[in-house]
């Protein structure tokens, strides 16, 4: 009887040392970001990629927050990540991006930046969404809104929130669409 | 506030056993004093010293638990526990705390054939548990996994604690307790648990239940250990 009784402390022992349940896994679905689609102004059902678009954000100290998976390419499509900390994100649109470096590639003072930037504050509600023990909390977004700031040379002409619900919980589908 | 807390379960505790003893007393008034093989039955109270010394090293745990059988023949016992308990639960992105307390009931088989004159127990049993308890969510941090650009991850320290919550329980029961010195017992146990019903908070969930343990995300089963002590409050004595 009592080696029985070890033998089952033994195995419960064993069972309960294997759980997983304190590291977030990769493939959690934690906070989505924003899905954003380029469509052809003229024929306002057909995507349209748009040649040399580079994506970055600035933050309230007026500088260039540049994300890790957007890179300058033609696109139709992109992710963004929004803040999680206020109910704002201001985001650069930026066409054609290159940079003039003036024939001094390791001198960055005299640089240019050539293309077309377009400013849009994308502005939302934020609800915080237990998810598990080890990840915590995600931020889903609604009520969303984008404003584009007017400039003299708007390559975008117009904005649409797609989700019927201006809402962002996945990344399935297409938050916002930019007609240009 | 807690001090008085305790001693009030003491108090109930107590006052519901000695109204089964009461009871039990009446039926068994013939005296049988055969010393030779005489088996103490009583009241046996103890409480669990690994909940205690865990408040005292654990910053992040305290818990205090009575608990006490009462024999009904030679191998069974009714038995139970009562008892508070707080835990605060920390990982990378969460911390919170849950608070509240318990009572378990059921009964204790012994399985253990004893020498002569020895009173120990090998023990099986069930019980049935019964938690009310409240969740504290301290802090959290939104987990982003693209967000890091916008600096650090926002974290959120609104503690928000949502009360009146509850859960039952099963246990399966495998112990051993023996006497050490005159109608004083050492034991210990483990306890296999299964939720039954749980109210969930909103947006939240139970990751510890006050006198269930540790919740996981696998399924509805637990674990727990006891380490008692206890004391032998010799009623009458019986042959068997």
């Amino acid at each position: 009887m009592e080696k029985t009784s070890i033998l089952i402390l033994f195995l419960s022992l064993i069972l309960f040392a294997c759980e997983k349940d304190d590291i977030c896994s990769e493939e959690t679905a934690t906070t989505p970001q924003l899905i954003v689609r380029f469509y052809d102004a003229i024929t306002p059902e057909d995507t349209k990629p748009v040649s040399g678009l580079f994506v970055y954000g600035i933050n309230d100290a007026n500088e260039a927050i540049f994300f890790k998976n957007i890179i300058v390419g033609a696109k139709d499509s992109i992710a963004i990540p929004l803040r999680t900390d206020i109910n704002t994100t201001k985001l650069v649109f930026h066409l054609e991006f290159s940079i003039d470096d003036n024939g001094t590639p390791d001198d960055d003072s005299d640089d240019i930046v050539l293309g077309n930037p377009d400013v849009v504050d994308v502005n939302y509600t934020r609800n915080d969404v237990y998810v598990s023990r080890a990840c915590g909390y995600k931020t889903t977004f609604s009520n969303l809104g984008a404003t584009l700031t007017a400039d003299t040379d708007n390559w975008i002409t117009n904005i649409t929130i797609e989700n019927e619900n201006n809402t962002i919980d996945n990344e399935n589908a297409a938050h916002i669409k930019i007609y240009h | 506030m807690k001090m008085q807390r305790i001693s009030k379960y003491i108090t109930s505790v107590l006052t519901v056993l000695l109204m089964t003893f009461s009871v039990r007393a009446q039926n068994d008034s013939i005296a049988n004093d055969s010393i030779r093989y005489a088996q103490k039955y009583g009241l046996r109270l103890g409480g669990d010293i690994s909940k205690l010394v865990k408040t005292f090293i654990d910053d992040e745990y305290s818990g205090f638990e009575i608990n006490g059988d009462y024999r009904l023949t030679k191998n069974l016992y009714i038995a139970g526990e009562l008892g508070t308990e707080e835990k605060t639960t920390d990982s990378d992105y969460l911390n919170s705390t849950a608070q509240g307390s318990y009572f378990k009931g059921g009964i204790d088989y012994n399985l253990y054939q004893n020498w002569f004159g020895m009173e120990n127990m090998i023990y099986s049993g069930f019980r049935a548990g019964f938690g009310t308890f409240n969740q504290t969510i301290n802090s959290y941090t939104i987990y982003d996994t693209n967000g890091q650009p916008w600096g650090s991850q926002t974290t959120v320290t609104d503690s928000n604690k949502q009360s009146g919550l509850t859960a039952i329980w099963g246990e399966l029961i495998l112990g051993v307790k023996a006497e050490t010195f005159n109608n004083l017992y050492v034991g210990f146990n483990v306890q296999i648990k299964s939720r039954i019903t749980e109210t969930k908070p909103d947006n939240f969930e139970n990751l510890y239940i006050p006198g269930f343990g540790r919740t996981y995300d696998s399924g509805r089963f637990s674990i727990g250990f006891g380490y008692n002590v206890s004391y032998l409050i010799p009623l009458f004595k019986k042959d068997k």
